[in-house]
C-alpha cells in the first residue's frame, strides 16, 4: 500500500467519475471480447466487422474469436471450444497455493478469469476437462482475493494511507467492492478534513 | 418553533426512501408560505422601529425571524427537487405514459415538467445515430438474446411485434417475443421475464 | 431493476451541509442546547416555560442546529452552544477506548454529521472532537465493512440498529456490491425485472384498499 503508479490513477479516475458501480453483467459483457480458440465444424470466408475481422472458418482448423462469438456457435452446435491454457486442473491449484501463501495480490492467467470460468463452464462444460473441479477451484482463489482485499481496505483505512496500489487486481474484484470503498474514503476524507481548522469557511451560510 | 411545517415536508419525503411520488402537499406548502409572509410582516415592522426609534435590541429577534425565513426558503426548494429528480426516475421506470395514480399525486406544474422533460429526452433520442435514432431506455444490461421467453402477469390485451403479427397477452400466457419490445412491459410487471 | 433511477442528492458529511440534501436538513433539525445571551424582544412565545413576552437574557432552551450556527456570531455572542453530553471528554473517553461497544444509534443518529457541526462554533476542544470522530469512525470501520460483505444471509438487523446513520449508507452500498456479484454468479443478473418502485407502488395501493 505505497504508491499508485499513473495508468492505474488514471483509470481510477475514470471509474470515480461513474455515480454507482457497474453491474456484474456489464463487466461480464466486456469479458466477452476476449478471445479464445475454437474449432468450428463449418467453413466461412472471413467476415470483416466493425470490432474487427472474424474467420476465415474451415472444419477442423483452430481459430481464434471473441468469447462472446465462441458461445453463439457454441449453442447451435457449430464448434468445440478449446479451454484456455490456465483452465487446468493442476495450473489452477499452483495458483491457489501461491495466493494463499502470498499476502500481495498475485498475477491472474486472465484480466477476466472469473467471467471466462463462469460463461466457458456454464455454456461449454462438455469441451473442458475437470470442470467442475475448475469451478471450485476459480472460487476459491477469488474468495482468498476478495479477503486479501478486505484486509488491505481495512489496514487502509485504519493507518490512513493516501495511496493504495491495486496491481493485479481485477475489473470484477474492485467492481464488487467500488462502491463500498469510494463511500467509505470520501467519508474518511471530510473527516480527517475537521482536523484542520483553516479550510473552514468564514461564513455559516447554511441554514 | 418556526418552520415545523417545512419539516414535516421534508419527512414525508425522507419516509419514501426508495424514491415513490407522494402526494403533492400544496396546503402544507401554502402554510408554510403564510408562516413566511408573517415573518417578513413582522420583520418589517421591527426594521422600521430600530431604524426611527435607534431600537437596536430589536436586531436579535429580527435576525432570528430571518434565519427562519431563510430555513423554510430551503426545505421548499429541497421539497421542490427531490420530487422532480422522482418524476424523472418515473420516465425511465415506467416508460412516457404515467398511470392515472402516479400522475394524481403531481401538481400541475410537475405534470408540465414532465411532460417537457419527456420531449427533451425523445428529440434527444431521435437526433442520436445520425439521425436514425436510438432508444436509450432500452437494453439497460447487456442483452443476450435477441429474442426471450416471457410469462404475463396480467390481461394486457392485443400487442403487436414488428413483423405486424398481433398476439393476445393474456395471463399466464407465455410468448416467445423481440426483447426490444418487451422490456418496458416487463419493467411495468406486465411480463415476467422467464429464465430457463 | 437494481439500478435505481432515482438518486437523492447525497449529504455534505463533514463541516458543509449540501443545501438540498434531506438528510441535511433533517441533520440540522438536530436540538442543541443553548444559552441566550441577549434579550430577544417579542418572541417569548418560542420558549415553552415562560410567558413573557421576550427571550430573556441567560436563557437555557434547545434551539435547532440550523437556528444556533445562524445566529451564533464570534464578536457580537447573541447565544453561546452547549456541546451535547455525547461530544464531551467523558464519552470521548468511551468511545476511544473501544468505539464498537456504543450504540451510536441511539446516541446519534447523526454522530459523525452532528458532531461535524459543532466544530462551526468555537470552542477549546474543537481538535479533540475531530480526532474523536475520526477515531471512532476508523475503530468501528472493519465491523462496518465485515457485516456489510458477510452476511448475506445471516441476520444483521441488531447490528445494523447500531450505526450511525453514515454508517448505515456504508452498509448499504456494502450491500449492494455483494448482492449483485452474487445475483450475477447464479446467474440472475441478465434476468429482466420489474422496477422496485412500480413494485412498490402496487403495494401501497394494496395497504389503501386494506384500510
Amino acid at each position: 500500500m505505497t504508491s499508485l503508479s499513473t495508468p492505474r490513477c488514471f483509470w481510477l479516475v475514470r471509474f470515480a467519475a461513474r455515480e454507482t458501480a457497474m453491474d456484474p453483467s456489464e463487466v461480464e459483457f466486456l469479458a466477452e471480447k476476449q478471445l479464445v480458440k475454437i474449432i468450428p465444424n463449418f467453413s466461412l470466408d472471413k467476415i470483416y466487422l466493425i470490432g474487427g475481422d472474424l474467420g476465415p472458418f474451415n472444419p477442423g482448423l483452430p481459430v481464434e474469436v471473441p468469447v462472446w462469438l465462441a458461445l453463439n456457435l457454441k449453442q447451435r452446435q457449430k464448434c468445440r471450444i478449446i479451454p484456455p491454457d490456465w483452465m487446468d486442473v493442476e495450473k489452477l491449484e499452483e495458483m491457489r497455493e501461491l495466493e494463499r501463501k502470498e499476502d500481495a495480490f498475485t498475477p491472474v492467467p486472465s484480466p477476466h478469469y472469473m467471467e471466462l470460468t463462469k460463461l466457458l463452464l456454464n455454456h461449454a462444460s462438455d469441451n473442458i476437462p475437470k470442470a467442475d473441479e475448475i469451478r471450485t477451484l476459480v472460487k476459491d482463489i477469488w474468495d482468498t482475493r476478495i479477503a486479501k482485499l478486505r484486509l488491505s481496505a481495512d489496514s487502509f483505512i485504519s493507518q490512513q494511507e493516501a495511496h493504495a496500489q491495486l496491481d493485479n487486481l481485477t475489473l470484477m474484484e474492485i467492481n464488487t467492492v467500488r462502491e463500498f470503498l469510494l463511500d467509505s474514503l470520501n467519508c474518511m476524507y471530510k473527516l480527517r478534513s475537521n482536523l484542520q481548522p483553516g479550510s473552514r469557511k468564514g461564513q455559516l451560510t447554511d441554514y | 418553533m418556526f418552520c415545523e411545517k417545512a419539516i414535516e415536508l421534508i419527512r414525508e419525503l425522507q419516509r419514501n426512501s426508495e424514491g415513490q411520488l407522494p402526494a403533492f402537499n400544496e396546503d402544507g406548502l401554502r402554510q408554510i408560505l403564510q408562516e413566511m409572509e408573517a415573518l417578513y410582516e413582522q420583520n418589517q415592522a421591527d426594521v422600521n422601529k430600530a431604524k426611527s426609534a435607534a431600537r437596536s435590541d430589536l436586531i436579535p429577534s429580527i435576525k432570528l425571524r430571518h434565519c427562519c425565513l431563510l430555513r423554510n426558503q430551503r426545505c421548499i426548494m429541497a421539497y421542490l427537487y427531490d420530487r422532480l429528480l422522482r418524476i424523472r426516475a418515473l420516465r425511465w421506470e415506467y416508460g412516457s405514459v404515467l398511470p392515472a395514480n402516479v400522475r394524481f399525486h403531481m401538481s400541475a406544474e410537475e405534470v408540465q415538467w414532465f411532460s417537457q422533460y419527456k420531449k427533451s429526452l425523445a428529440s434527444f433520442m431521435r437526433s442520436l445515430g445520425g439521425g436514425a435514432g436510438l432508444d436509450i431506455t432500452q437494453d439497460m444490461k447487456p442483452p443476450k438474446s435477441l429474442y426471450i421467453q416471457v410469462r404475463c402477469l396480467k390481461d394486457h390485451g392485443e400487442f403487436e411485434i414488428d413483423d405486424g403479427t398481433v398476439i393476445l397477452l393474456k395471463k399466464n400466457s407465455q410468448h416467445f417475443l423481440p426483447r426490444w419490445k418487451c422490456e418496458q412491459l416487463i419493467r411495468q410487471g406486465v411480463l415476467e421475464h422467464v429464465v430457463s | 431493476m437494481d439500478t435505481q433511477s432515482y438518486c437523492p442528492v447525497p449529504p455534505g458529511v463533514g463541516m458543509e451541509e449540501n443545501f438540498l440534501s434531506l438528510d441535511d436538513i433533517l441533520l440540522s433539525h438536530e436540538r442543541l442546547p443553548v444559552r441566550t445571551e441577549c434579550v430577544f424582544p417579542r418572541l417569548g412565545f418560542l420558549e415553552k416555560s415562560s410567558d413573557t413576552q421576550d427571550i430573556p437574557e441567560a436563557t437555557k432552551m434547545e434551539l435547532p442546529l440550523w437556528l444556533s450556527k445562524g445566529l451564533y456570531e464570534r464578536k457580537r455572542k447573541v447565544l453561546s452552544v452547549e456541546l451535547p453530553k455525547v461530544y464531551r471528554e467523558g464519552w470521548r473517553t468511551v468511545f476511544t477506548a473501544d468505539p464498537n461497544v456504543v450504540d451510536l444509534h441511539k446516541m446519534g443518529p447523526y454522530y459523525y454529521g452532528l458532531g461535524s457541526q459543532m466544530l462551526h462554533f468555537d470552542s477549546p476542544e474543537n481538535p479533540d472532537i475531530a480526532q474523536a470522530l475520526l477515531q471512532t469512525f476508523i475503530g468501528r470501520f472493519r465491523r462496518t465493512m465485515d457485516s456489510s460483505q458477510n452476511a448475506y444471509n445471516e441476520d444483521t438487523s441488531a447490528l445494523v440498529e447500531r450505526l450511525d446513520s453514515l454508517e448505515k449508507v456504508l452498509f448499504r452500498s456494502g450491500q449492494n456490491g455483494l448482492n449483485s456479484f452474487q445475483s450475477w454468479e447464479k446467474g440472475q443478473a441478465s434476468q429482466l425485472t420489474a422496477s422496485s418502485l412500480v413494485l412498490n407502488y402496487r403495494k401501497r395501493k394494496l395497504a389503501d384498499v386494506q384500510t
